[in-house]
């Protein structure tokens, strides 16, 4: 059996698929694909709704960058990561776009009530926090430190991937409590309410964004970045709740 | 078989091959054995394999259990509505994991259908290991029941009139015949199942959650340690598809065993010590 001919038909109908599958993203190619921190999932759309999105936790969404995922905008939740990745040479431009400040998120009506972050520890409660490496993740158990609260995580009953993951299962009443950004809280406001932590307790919470390096729209990756820093992006990051740069 | 004919069979197979193995080559291009086995010795890496192991068995064990004798009886009567069951039985075959889990949560949550009753009974799934049992369950055992109710109606129906008019009782010809005919069937579908609920991922992040130790299976745990550091996820990746690929040649090779020994003599001294 010759095995030439098969291995070079075999190569031409994958070069068939790619290039069907290409031809059809022609459209695609115009777009600017952004990959953002799970809490902008709402409002990166109100600002920007020609954007191809990818929203999911930080940490998660850099490992993508690292894996050269084919992407021009990266903007993260933290600062950590943006300035790993800039030290690497795989994001440019690095800038501050928004803040945001830490909340407890409390099933609608309080029923454990809930006033403190010590009452996190009371017994039978189930808390929801996310994942260490998550930046939401990272501050909660920071803030927690700062208050001299780590008992809490005695009663973590989760660590979800992101922040969104968090608010569902608390908006769900799976579980009792979590610890969320403030701009999280509006899209679920009728199934859960917040209380807020005191300032001494805030981590600074900075959103930085960037091009990636190997993005080749990096025209349309600025564009984005600048739209986002406008008035008009400015404003829907203000009436997300987040605070600005 | 003309040969242009032939070479284009030769090629179908040469793409899915190249196409289907290529991932799982990588995986192991990536991480070398060093790492493989630092992976593997890791403290996140051996509670998310003790809890797979262990929610997978249990897991199969109520199928097992359970899923036999609904198969037998699905295999043997025909009734009105027949084909309904065997389709909502299938049905999570095709269901997309997040469905399967929102599907649970809607179901077993605390606020589901059923959350109340549990609730009163002082039970509360979510986040616990019983979660992460009962989403392998939904998600695995539907590749059982399917294999199994073929098994079963593979067997000659008069081998079972046989057994029962040499006397045998219903429950004894099910044990004694039924299972040992098709137990081929039913180790490959067991097989199946173990196999999926092995890999099960998003039922389990809606249903159960993610903790190290005690809700964090491996595919979890291969998710969250991709966000810290690619080659991590991918040696635990390895360890996974290695052990896949043991069960997967195991269920190739039990069934070519299982004949000669059900058909060998030995079988009825057995038989009068049990």
């Amino acid at each position: 059996m010759r095995l030439l001919p098969a291995v070079a038909a075999a190569g031409v109908a994958v070069a068939l698929a790619v290039a069907a599958c290409g031809g059809g993203g022609d459209g695609d190619r115009e777009r600017v694909t952004v990959l953002a921190a799970a809490s902008l999932t709402e409002v990166l759309p109100a600002v920007e709704p020609d954007a191809a999105y990818s929203f999911d936790g930080s940490d998660f969404l850099a490992s993508q960058v690292r894996e050269d995922v084919p992407a021009d905008v990266y903007l993260a939740a933290n600062a950590r990561y943006p300035i790993e990745l800039a030290d690497a040479g795989l994001l440019e431009e690095v800038r501050v776009v928004a803040r945001n400040r830490l909340v407890i998120v409390v099933q609608e009506g309080n029923p454990s009530d809930i006033r403190t972050v010590g009452d996190l520890a009371a017994s039978e409660l189930r808390v929801v926090i996310a994942g260490a490496t998550v930046p939401i993740g990272e501050y909660t158990r920071a803030a927690l430190a700062t208050l001299d609260a780590s008992d809490v995580l005695d009663n973590v009953a989760s660590n979800e991937n992101d922040v969104k993951a968090v608010v569902g299962k608390v908006a769900l009443g799976e579980a009792d409590a979590g610890i969320a950004y403030a701009t999280d809280v509006a899209p679920v406001r009728e199934s859960v309410e917040l209380v807020e932590l005191p300032d001494v307790a805030q981590p600074e919470i900075e959103y930085l964004a960037g091009v990636i390096a190997s993005s080749e729209r990096k025209d349309g990756a600025r564009a984005f970045l600048e739209l986002l820093g406008s008035e008009r992006g400015l404003e829907a990051l203000a009436a997300a709740g987040f605070d600005l740069p | 078989m003309s040969r242009r004919f032939q070479l284009v069979l030769i090629a179908a197979i040469v793409v899915a091959t190249a196409f289907l193995a290529l991932p799982v080559i990588a995986v192991f291009t990536r991480a070398g054995p060093g790492e493989l086995i630092e992976a593997l010795g890791s403290d996140v890496a051996v509670d998310a394999m003790v809890l797979s192991l262990k929610a997978n068995a249990i897991a199969l064990g109520f199928t097992l259990v359970i899923g036999t004798p609904a198969a037998y009886f699905l295999a043997l009567r025909r009734f009105w509505g027949r084909n309904v069951v065997i389709t909502v039985l299938e049905l999570p075959l095709v269901l997309p994991p997040a469905v399967a889990g929102v599907g649970l949560l809607a179901a077993l949550g605390t606020r589901g259908l059923l959350g109340g009753t549990l609730e009163a009974a002082g039970v509360r799934l979510p986040f616990t290991e019983a979660a992460v049992v009962i989403a392998v369950i939904f998600v695995s055992s539907p590749f059982y029941l399917r294999q199994a109710i073929a098994a079963f109606e593979a067997i000659d129906a008069n081998l079972l009139d046989a057994s029962r008019t040499l006397g045998a009782s219903s429950l004894r010809t099910l044990a004694r015949v039924s299972i040992p005919l098709a137990s081929a069937g039913l180790a490959a579908g067991a097989t199946l199942a173990w196999a999926r609920g092995m890999g099960e991922f998003g039922a389990t992040i809606l249903f159960a959650g993610s903790l190290r130790g005690v809700t964090q299976t491996t595919p979890l745990a291969i998710y969250e340690a991709f966000s810290i550091d690619a080659t991590t996820a991918q040696a635990l990746g390895a360890v996974l598809i290695l052990t896949s690929l043991a069960v997967l040649l195991t269920a190739k090779f039990l069934p070519t065993w299982r004949p000669s020994s059900s058909t060998s003599a030995s079988r009825f001294d057995r038989s009068t010590s049990t």
